[in-house]
């Protein structure tokens, strides 16, 4: 990673903007900030940024467009600050490829949380060399959309999962017939469960299971490797 | 619905609605009552029309057979008079006499003398006086007598020939017949069965706007987004149609304007609340940040709740299959992963998939209020989940608390918005007032229901329907 990441903060609010530039700083990393699109378009070519916070709810141009246009520009991560429960803008925000994202009024260490897990991810994927996001990742009949953060089932039933299970599910199609130890399965779930994480994660995978009807005394999706870990077993399809 | 008619929901039980019957045969539907005081009205005219037409029918009859009689009496003493006495007799047989007339040539008169003559309208309607003095003289009767004989109406004369025998007439009318022609009741028939058609079908037609303007308010009632009704059809219909158009634009209106006040103030909170947050980072004092923090946490709660209520954001989310019993267990492990404490006081039991139709968002976020409850102020929650007993039954589900219960005056007034009971108040536990509120409105939504009751050996449960 690079050892001071350069965030390009895009908000409205100059408070926030100033608290947020604050915020980051003191954490280690250099920020600039634009209070609109305009502002943002004119900053972007003057620096080298390794990952843009956009607040989707901006004066004139939308974030979302601007987000479009950032897309077209580099691959530059994206976490978006989305309105409470507009579930629509996150939508299409993950669809464009955002990410991640937060509802306003966000936590301020849940935000730098997820900038760090964004760009430790970006830095392991080469950077640059990411895939478009997939609008459904199918494997054993089953549907993952990973925009609408849902599952359905072989017969087209939405089998709600909690959080966790959404991400070690995510984690493991993304990932199929491929090893995971806990350890591993720790670092890409963003270290963001607290409490025991072997535990959680062994708790999580036989909850997986049960509503993906995998037999728990003897799997044949997701297995259990000798000297702990797990494995998906299965063809995995993105669309 | 109320309470009431959830509470027989889940037993399954039937209850129509009340209403006093008071006549058996008095149809409930307006249109029925209209048809049936129609074709009241229309049996009793065409009755009396009827009863009208036959009275005629017999006084024309009457009228034209007492001219016939009356014609013939006198054809009849003419023959008489005019033949010579030995061919009198047969010269009568051959006159054609008409029904109800008899003559005969006797030596005595058939009437006695000093009868009572008949009355003066049979004498004018026989014209009796004019057959005493018709004739030129000489060809007159001698003498003429009139008498009732027989029932009213039937009289007898007896009328003396200048030789001396008489010409004794009866005339005893046959009874009348007003129904003599079948043409007439058969048409009679179809047009009563014609217009008593006409009617009921005119009464459906006319009473079909009512209906419709019923199933629009009960469209409206469940969702303010209902499309309007055809302004179309009689003016009053056209009308009414129109002013319940206007008043639900006027109610969508108002919702919007709440929901878009609510949605103004939510949205220029938030920008407080995460300026706040931010500044609560630059905080020395660790224990005032983490307090500040949980504020900040509560406020937030307290807007998203009240934001959720106001835009009944249920109403925008599609209806899709989705496994009921895999939301149950989902909201049962996060409650239980948010409070590592009561994590062993969470319980599920029920069969492991049972797919319903419903909006998932927000039926996780109905469960997840009705688990929340149950944690916070019953220390438990045990969900139960029970497959419809029959096709076209209810899903049923209760999350039951280890709690003191609530009294039983409050079991229903707890889903007022922002209700909230004493011990709630007073306890630490924060709340909005809003949980309850949005979980029924949530279920509503879905067509079922959630009421609350307490258990038998202590604890409260939620018990929930749902459309199967």
């Amino acid at each position: 990673m690079d050892p001071q990441p350069h965030i390009l903060v895009v908000d409205d609010d100059r408070e926030i903007r100033d608290l947020l530039s604050k915020f980051l700083e003191r954490q280690g990393m250099r920020v600039t900030a634009a209070r609109d699109t305009k502002d943002a378009r004119r900053l972007w070519p003057l620096g080298r940024y390794h990952l843009v916070v956009l607040d989707l709810m901006l004066p004139g141009e939308s974030g979302l467009d601007f987000a479009r246009w950032l897309r077209g520009q580099d691959d530059v991560p994206i976490v978006m600050l989305t309105a409470m429960s507009e579930e629509t803008d996150r939508i299409v925000g993950l669809e464009l490829g955002a990410d991640d994202y937060l509802a306003k009024p966000f936590n301020p260490r849940e935000l730098l949380a997820r900038i760090r897990a964004v760009l430790r991810r970006t830095s392991a994927e080469g950077g640059g060399q990411k895939e478009p996001p997939a609008k459904a990742i199918r494997f054993a009949g089953w549907t993952l959309e990973p925009a609408r953060r849902r599952l359905l089932s072989p017969e087209g039933v939405e089998v709600p999962l909690t959080g966790g299970e959404y991400e070690l599910l995510q984690v493991l199609v993304e990932r199929p017939n491929r090893v995971l130890t806990r350890d591993m399965l720790m670092d890409l779930l963003h270290n963001r469960q607290a409490g025991p994480f072997d535990r959680a994660i062994d708790v999580a995978v036989s909850r997986l299971r049960r509503k993906l009807e995998d037999d728990g005394r003897n799997p044949s999706l997701i297995k259990t490797v000798r000297g702990g870990g797990y494995v998906l077993a299965a063809t995995v399809d993105r669309a | 619905m109320s309470a009431s008619q959830a509470d027989a929901g889940w037993q399954g039980t039937a209850v129509a609605p009340p209403s006093v019957r008071r006549w058996r045969f008095w149809p409930r539907s307006l249109a029925g009552r209209t048809a049936l005081v129609l074709l009241l009205g229309l049996t009793l005219v065409q009755g009396l029309g009827l009863l009208i037409h036959a009275l005629d029918r017999v006084d024309l009859q009457k009228f034209a057979q007492a001219r016939e009689i009356a014609g013939r009496s006198f054809a009849a003493w003419r023959t008489v008079v005019l033949a010579p006495p030995d061919r009198r007799a047969a010269m009568l047989a051959d006159i054609d006499l008409p029904q109800g007339l008899l003559a005969s040539l006797d030596e005595t008169p058939a009437v006695p003398l000093n009868a009572a003559p008949p009355p003066l309208t049979v004498m004018r309607l026989f014209r009796l006086e004019q057959l005493a003095t018709a004739g030129p003289r000489g060809f007159r009767p001698q003498e003429a007598r009139f008498a009732v004989l027989g029932p009213p109406g039937n009289f007898a004369a007896s009328l003396r020939l200048p030789d001396g025998p008489w010409l004794n007439l009866r005339v005893r009318l046959p009874p009348p017949r007003p129904w003599h022609s079948e043409t007439f009741l058969i048409a009679f028939a179809v047009m009563t069965l014609a217009a008593a058609a006409l009617t009921l079908w005119a009464v459906r037609r006319l009473t079909l706007p009512v209906r419709a303007l019923a199933e629009a308010a009960d469209r409206l009632g469940r969702g303010v987004n209902a499309p309007p009704l055809p302004e179309t059809g009689p003016a009053e219909v056209a009308t009414a149609a129109h002013a319940f158009n206007t008043m639900a634009e006027r109610i969508r209106r108002f919702v919007s304007d709440r929901t878009q006040m609510l949605a103004a103030i939510s949205h220029d909170l938030r920008t407080p609340i995460t300026r706040l947050r931010l500044r609560a980072e630059f905080m020395e004092d660790e224990e005032q940040r983490r307090k500040m923090l949980a504020d900040l946490d509560e406020m937030e709660a307290m807007i998203t709740a009240t934001l959720a209520f106001a835009r009944d954001d249920a109403a925008a989310e599609p209806s899709v299959p989705l496994d009921l019993a895999a939301l149950c267990r989902t909201v049962l492990d996060e409650a239980a992963d948010a409070r590592p404490e009561a994590a062993e006081h969470v319980a599920y039991a029920g069969p492991e998939h049972l797919t319903v139709q419903a909006r998932p968002t927000a039926l996780k976020r109905a469960l997840a209020n009705l688990v929340g409850n149950a944690l916070t102020y019953g220390g438990a929650a045990r969900l139960t989940l029970a497959r419809p007993e029959g096709s076209g039954r209810p899903v049923r589900l209760a999350v039951e608390d280890d709690g003191p219960g609530i009294p039983a005056t409050e079991l229903e007034s707890v889903f007022q918005p922002f209700r909230r009971l004493e011990v709630s108040r007073n306890r630490e536990t924060g709340g909005t007032g809003l949980g309850l509120p949005i979980a029924r409105n949530i279920l509503r939504a879905h067509g079922g229901d959630v009421v609350l009751r307490n258990r038998l050996g202590g604890g409260l449960a939620a018990v929930v329907t749902l459309p199967g």
